[in-house]
């Protein structure tokens, strides 16, 4: 017998290829979407990802997964029938006096074993409306069948956005109001860059445990003082068929909120990750409403700038420096008093030699009109002779415009 | 007058202006002093990134005069609250626009879209700025719209030195800082001044523009399109619970075989019934009525798979018969005069077995039934803002309000591509 060398066979070969495609390494990059992802999962609310088909919502899963060192248990909803997930009957011996329990399915079983874990149920929006109804009960009670899932499992879900959904089901508004709705998007570089061979991997928010009293302050300050001026926002049921499905502002979303904002301010996470989440929670408008406040609530107070002119820190950015000027123009209109006027001048000027001059004129110019008989004008003001100039140009030209317009109108017409 | 050495950025001056433009367009002053200043010699005018950083070209700024300037500041941030990058973006992956001269395209009809309504009152037009009667087109259009409708050719040979930069049509620029560079606005702190800009509008939309009161009512809920709302809202009428699929115990189901003894559901698909009553009064359009039936038939057809299911009642004053949607495209749609789309519901749900879902199409100068009829309805309005909604007779004639009961959704052109 001769004893042939070893021919390797195709499917060797073809493993071998495909060892070589696996071949990828990582690098870090900040990734807003995932972060988002991250902290309202650690906040054990559940998640809705919207996304097309087909943009790396499961891969993303799995990072989490792994990054939260928690089982991934996936369950494709669309072949589901609903009593996978309301518990199938099971017959004993005599079910006239035993009853018939509902028995759950093993997945089920093995989250509830373990103890914790990631339940993603993927394909929501493709599922019979029957599924969809069995599965509220499991977003909303954590129930499956007769099992409770322990707390320590996180559930996300998945969904097509309604343009691109073959069965176009949406969520009804209580059920659309207990889930944070994320917009999954996919980012043409990450994806060339990855087929490439290099996938990102994101840095994940680590909470900080020292700042974790401060963060909450801070998330109940934010949203009682917002609500407290606009109360028409604490519970708006979602009108119109665009808005159909999404997030819409409630009692219990607002409740949601100031858990997503402490646990964004614990984790030091970006404005871009807060507005997601927000965003998500609420709806874009008082969403929007609350991040104007909450920028607002960062701007310097006025009345600690008045305090100290001389080492007045105004922002760079030139809308909100506008703020602050505006804010302490209405403190000292508040309460007029000589040193408080002559303070608010000094900061004036402080504003037009850091700055841009033409957003100091309208604040400067109600300044002025503050002014008391018995007050004297400060040494301050001729500083700002470039302010009155430049006022008076845009009067010029404001002149210019009209006999411009004015003398076309003649002539036109 | 000011003095300032030759060839260097003359700041008092485009600060006069920015000035100027703040108390001509008090609404925008939020996002005028947003923009941060650059100066820069590689910019044939004024230009901007998406980042809201605005490059300035000192020797425009000597020669042009302060209104000017102040047209071009209102002009340049117009952009960027528009959101032109994205848009621009958005147009060219789905037209498959690409390369540096569809890019001038979307400039130009961006700068179209400005420009047909942000000038005047206290504003002068700057000179060579682009009007879409300049390119023989006719105002009050969105960018989208403009660029389907011209191409460069002699009409724009004279603009192709126009550059607005990055910020007007989303292609990078090598004058850009890019998104590392100073003083960029992230883009929730663009969306952040976008919605104080619109929220000013909207608390005081006294004598703003109309352009401007339509860009803040959609700015943070751009219209969707109608053919998607309508699919959506006759899917989700007819796939839910009781229409379509259910469980029935007509046959075992699949599970029946591990469980003796026991009776399953299994569930079903039943196709739905749709009903479409047309409102075949005088002032809906056939265009309108033949885009929207289409529409339904398409929709139905796909959820069913079988014509015959889809019946259509042509009523106006009165219903006279429900025709079979397999009859083919010879539905005679009769009628004219008043509507009393009453009668068309008592029509639709007094055929032979009921229908799952109603699908109404009309222009809601209508009386609708009190009581909410025993299946689901949705409701698509012709939407044509333009024509107010009159009755001859009775000048206080308000027609009466789509009822709660129904899904609305608004048909029209008007709701293009944004």
């Amino acid at each position: 017998m001769t004893v042939n060398p070893p021919v390797p066979s195709q499917l060797d070969v073809a493993g071998e290829l495909l060892a070589l495609l696996r071949e990828t390494t990582t690098e870090p990059r900040p990734d807003n979407q995932l972060e988002a992802l991250t902290l309202a999962v650690a906040a054990d609310l559940p998640v809705l990802l919207w996304g097309e088909p087909g943009i790396g919502k499961t891969a993303a899963l799995t990072q989490l997964a792994a990054a939260l060192d928690l089982p991934l248990t996936t369950v494709i909803a669309s072949v589901h029938e609903p009593s996978d997930f309301s518990g199938l009957p099971v017959v004993g011996d005599d079910p006239a006096e035993q009853g018939v329990p509902m028995a759950p399915p093993d997945w089920a079983v093995r989250l509830v074993r373990a103890g914790r874990g990631l339940l993603f149920l993927d394909e929501l929006s493709t599922a019979p409306p029957a599924v969809q109804a069995a599965l509220l009960r499991l977003v909303l009670e954590r129930r499956v069948g007769a099992l409770q899932l322990p707390p320590g499992v996180r559930i996300v879900a998945a969904a097509n956005p309604r343009s691109s959904a073959a069965d176009g089901w949406e969520l009804s508004p209580p059920l659309a109001n207990r889930f944070v709705h994320l917009q999954w998007a996919h980012d043409h570089e990450v994806v060339v860059r990855g087929l490439g061979g290099t996938w990102p991997r994101a840095t994940l928010p680590r909470l900080d445990a020292r700042a974790l009293p401060a963060a909450v302050e801070h998330a109940r300050r934010a949203v009682c003082e917002f609500l407290t001026v606009r109360p028409p926002l604490v519970h708006r049921l979602p009108s119109g068929e665009t808005r159909r499905g999404g997030a819409w502002p409630s009692p219990r979303s607002w409740d949601m909120t100031l858990r997503l904002i402490a646990f964004a301010t614990a984790a030091g996470s970006s404005r871009e990750v807060l507005s997601m989440l927000v965003r998500g929670t609420v709806g874009d408008g008082p969403a929007l409403e609350l991040l104007a406040a909450l920028d607002r609530m960062e701007l310097p107070d006025p009345e600690v700038l008045l305090a100290d002119p001389a080492g007045a820190e105004l922002p760079e950015r030139g809308d909100r420096r506008q703020a602050v000027l505006d804010g302490i123009v209405s403190a000292v209109c508040r309460r007029p008093e000589k040193s408080r006027w002559d303070a608010a001048w000094t900061i004036m000027v402080r504003a037009l030699e850091t700055g841009a001059p033409d957003l100091v004129v309208v604040p400067a110019t109600s300044l002025a009109a503050l002014r008391r008989e018995e007050w004297d004008v400060p040494a301050a003001i001729e500083r700002l002779a470039g302010v009155v100039d430049l006022s008076r140009r845009a009067d010029l030209a404001a002149e210019r415009t009209a006999d411009r317009t004015g003398a076309r109108v003649g002539a036109g017409r | 007058m000011s003095a300032v050495a030759p060839g260097t950025l003359d700041l008092g001056k485009l600060f006069a202006a920015r000035l100027h433009a703040a108390r001509v367009r008090p609404y925008l002053a939020t996002a005028l002093f947003a923009l941060h200043t650059v100066e820069s010699r590689r910019v044939p005018t004024m230009a901007v990134d998406r980042y809201w950083r605005c490059y300035v070209s000192p020797a425009f700024v000597d020669r042009t005069p302060v209104e000017e300037l102040a047209g071009v500041w209102v002009h340049e941030v117009s952009h960027l609250l528009r959101d032109h990058h994205g848009r621009g973006d958005r147009a060219a992956r789905l037209q498959g626009l690409n390369g540096p001269g569809a890019r001038l395209r979307m400039n130009i009809a961006a700068d179209c879209e400005i420009n047909d309504d942000v000038f005047g009152d206290g504003l002068v037009m700057p000179e060579g700025a682009v009007t879409p009667e300049a390119l023989g087109l006719c105002g009050g259009e969105l960018m989208e719209d403009y660029l389907r409708r011209f191409g460069l050719g002699p009409l724009t040979h004279n603009l192709v030195w126009l550059d607005c930069g990055s910020g007007a049509d989303g292609m990078e620029r090598d004058w850009d800082l890019g998104p590392d560079g100073a003083h960029g606005l992230s883009e929730q702190e663009q969306d952040a001044v976008r919605f104080r800009v619109a929220q000013g509008i909207n608390g005081r939309p006294g004598h703003t523009p109309k352009g401007w009161k339509r860009w803040a009512e959609d700015a943070f809920h751009p219209p969707q399109p109608w053919r998607e709302l309508l699919g959506a809202a006759v899917r989700s009428a007819a796939s839910g619970a009781g229409a379509g699929e259910d469980y029935s115990y007509g046959r075992p189901s699949r599970r029946s075989a591990c469980l003796p003894g026991v009776v399953l559901p299994s569930l079903r698909r039943r196709p739905p019934r749709v009903s479409v009553v047309i409102d075949t009064s005088g002032s809906v359009s056939d265009a309108e009525l033949g885009s929207a039936l289409l529409e339904v038939a398409a929709i139905a057809q796909a959820l069913g798979g079988r014509r015959d299911l889809v019946t259509v009642v042509p009523c106006d004053a009165a219903a006279r018969i429900v025709h079979p949607l397999c009859e083919g495209e010879g539905i005679p749609l009769l009628g004219g005069g008043g509507t009393d789309l009453r009668a068309g519901f008592a029509r639709a749900l007094g055929q032979g077995p009921r229908p799952d879902v109603i699908v109404v199409l009309t222009d809601g100068q209508t009386a609708w039934p009190a009581v909410r009829p025993p299946c689901r309805t949705v409701v698509g309005v012709f939407d044509r803002p333009e024509r107010a909604r009159w009755d001859e007779d009775d000048p206080d004639y308000v027609p009466d309000p789509t009822p709660a009961w129904a899904r609305v959704v608004s048909v029209g052109s008007s709701a293009s591509s944004r």
